[in-house]
């Protein structure tokens, strides 16, 4: 498949990966030569032991960190070429929901939830009515007012999912997205990405999770030794080629 | 209405609370005050040169020499008939607005200072002046005056103040370029510390910045949040400065009127210059708000 460079096309894959390598000031590379393509609408879970590089791939998708080598296309553009105001727009595109939350303490849920919204420059009435909405639906509209530190890890994850999914994005990307939180809520929340993916969005979630895997037959890519195979739920084998 | 309507909206990068905010507020208030002082004497020295510009161009002086004869009667007698001739020449130049010869009250007025009271000026064979007003934009061929007065008496000598003048002005000039230095120092030194105090809170909040940037925060809406705290710095900094800096004006004003000879006194401050030195904090608001901004847009350029 050939790369696409700077100009995007409504077809071209939300992700693509050629050749990519990651490697950390002078040590090994923790990503070998992955070849990726993420079609619109697709959904993955992405495993691997820990210090696999599951972070660093998805920082790439986030567009967080740029490849050692290789190139990588978000949404058609080439990150190494794009400017900063450019890659700041395709981030408005990806929801991200983080392993440690990232929340910013010194807001209210409210305000953590509204961020994504407010960077957008969306008007304050209409994003009051997102949030208060989204906030009652994974049932923390009581703790509107509170910061981070007076939350339990549950309600910390479901707001840091809540801001990932207030701007419905093209593509979301989870680091453990239900890891804190109870059965009943992590289903309620898997039902949310599965709904948002049924409206056309990609999504990749990163998880250790066997359960999870089993219980939503969704393509598995797996990283090994800095290479990634991915598994399909009919249990065949292949490249991340979807 | 939704509860929602009701809670209020925090920045999302907490500049309040910055450590630097108190640093940076002294320096502008430092720096501003300085700049104040400073300037008032640069508009201050500019309205002196006004004057004295002005004053060159307005006027000169003939001054009569006393004849000197054994009989001082005679003597004066002879002084005023050339005085009076000078006088009538001088009123047939072209340019020339006004005449006028200084009676005896006003030279003994004029030579006060320098003899003191109690000397009998009657004695002293003291030159006679002829203050010449010269038309508004009058072009005067000084030499050719000079021609003139002498062809009509040969105690007559024509002052046009330009000598000592010029030596004032090139006096007051070189002080102007030295206060201009300050205050281009002084800016620079507000800058730098801007400069750093953004530096240092751009590494302080560094965490939040990058939350920001994955929620698609471009640089400038960041960068604006830091424009936004500084003007309002620059803007109290640059108020206290002033607020301390105006008595300070008002009392080196004070001092300076009670010189006399007149000269530095003349050295006015007028409406429009205090509209300038008023101003100074929406001066220093903008520099810190613009110097922030850029600060930002440059530092987060070495980010992806």
């Amino acid at each position: 498949m050939a790369v696409k460079s700077i100009h995007a096309e409504s077809n071209a894959p939300v992700i693509e990966m050629q050749n990519v390598g990651i490697r950390y000031d002078k040590g090994p590379e923790i990503l070998k030569d992955i070849k990726l393509s993420l079609k619109k609408g697709s959904f993955h879970f992405l495993t691997g032991k820990s210090g696999a590089g599951k972070t660093s791939l998805l920082s790439m998708m986030y567009l967080a960190q740029k490849p050692s080598r290789g190139i990588v296309n978000v949404f058609g553009r080439n990150i190494n070429f794009a400017k900063r105001d450019s890659l700041a727009m395709l981030r408005r595109k990806i929801g991200v929901v983080f392993q440690d939350f990232r929340l910013l303490d010194h807001l209210s849920a409210f305000d953590n939830v509204a961020l994504p919204l407010r960077v957008c420059g969306m008007d304050e009435k209409e994003v009051r009515k997102r949030v208060y909405e989204l906030l009652q639906w994974v049932e923390l509209d009581r703790h509107m007012q509170a910061t981070p530190a007076t939350l339990s890890g549950g309600e910390k994850q479901r707001i840091a999912i809540a801001r990932a999914v207030i701007n419905r994005p093209e593509l979301l990307l989870a680091d453990e997205p239900t890891g804190n939180v109870d059965g009943d809520i992590a289903i309620k929340l898997m039902k949310l990405f599965v709904e948002l993916n049924k409206l056309g969005t990609t999504v990749v979630i990163a998880t250790h999770s066997e359960k999870l895997i089993s219980d939503f037959s969704y393509p598995c890519m797996h990283l090994q030794n800095g290479g990634l195979h991915i598994y399909y739920p009919d249990g065949k084998m292949g490249m991340p080629n979807v | 209405m939704s509860k929602s309507q009701f809670i209020s909206r925090k920045q999302e990068l907490p500049l309040d609370g910055d450590t630097t905010s108190l640093f940076l507020q002294v320096i502008i208030s430092i720096t501003v005050f300085i700049f104040a002082i400073t300037l008032s004497g640069v508009l201050s020295i500019n309205s002196m040169l006004h004057n004295w510009n002005e004053s060159i161009l307005g006027s000169l002086t003939v001054q009569i020499m006393p004849v000197n004869l054994a009989d001082k009667n005679k003597a004066q007698a002879e002084t005023l008939a050339h005085q009076d001739n000078v006088a009538e020449y001088l009123k047939s130049v072209a340019g020339v607005e006004n005449v006028s010869p200084l009676n005896e009250a006003q030279l003994k007025k004029l030579i006060q200072p320098w003899l003191g009271d109690g000397v009998n000026l009657n004695n002293l064979p003291l030159p006679r002046i002829i203050d010449v007003k010269l038309k508004p934009q009058a072009e005067i061929d000084f030499e050719e005056l000079s021609a003139g007065l002498a062809k009509i008496s040969d105690y007559a000598s024509l002052d046009n103040h330009k000598l000592w003048l010029s030596k004032l002005i090139k006096f007051a000039d070189g002080l102007k370029m030295l206060a201009m230095t300050v205050l281009i120092l002084v800016v620079m030194v507000t800058s730098g510390a801007i400069f750093y105090t953004t530096q240092t809170s751009l590494g302080l909040h560094k965490y939040i910045i990058e939350i920001l940037h994955t929620m698609g925060a471009k640089d400038a809406y960041i960068a604006q949040q830091y424009a936004r705290r500084n003007a309002f710095l620059g803007a109290v900094g640059g108020i206290i400065g002033i607020l301390f800096a105006v008595p300070v004006i008002f009392l080196i004003a004070s001092l300076a009127r009670q010189i006399e000879g007149g000269i530095i006194s003349e050295a006015a401050l007028s409406l429009p210059d205090w509209g300038i030195i008023l101003s100074l904090p929406a001066f220093s608001a903008a520099i810190a708000m613009t110097t922030a901004y850029y600060t930002v847009k440059q530092t987060l350029q070495k980010l992806l």
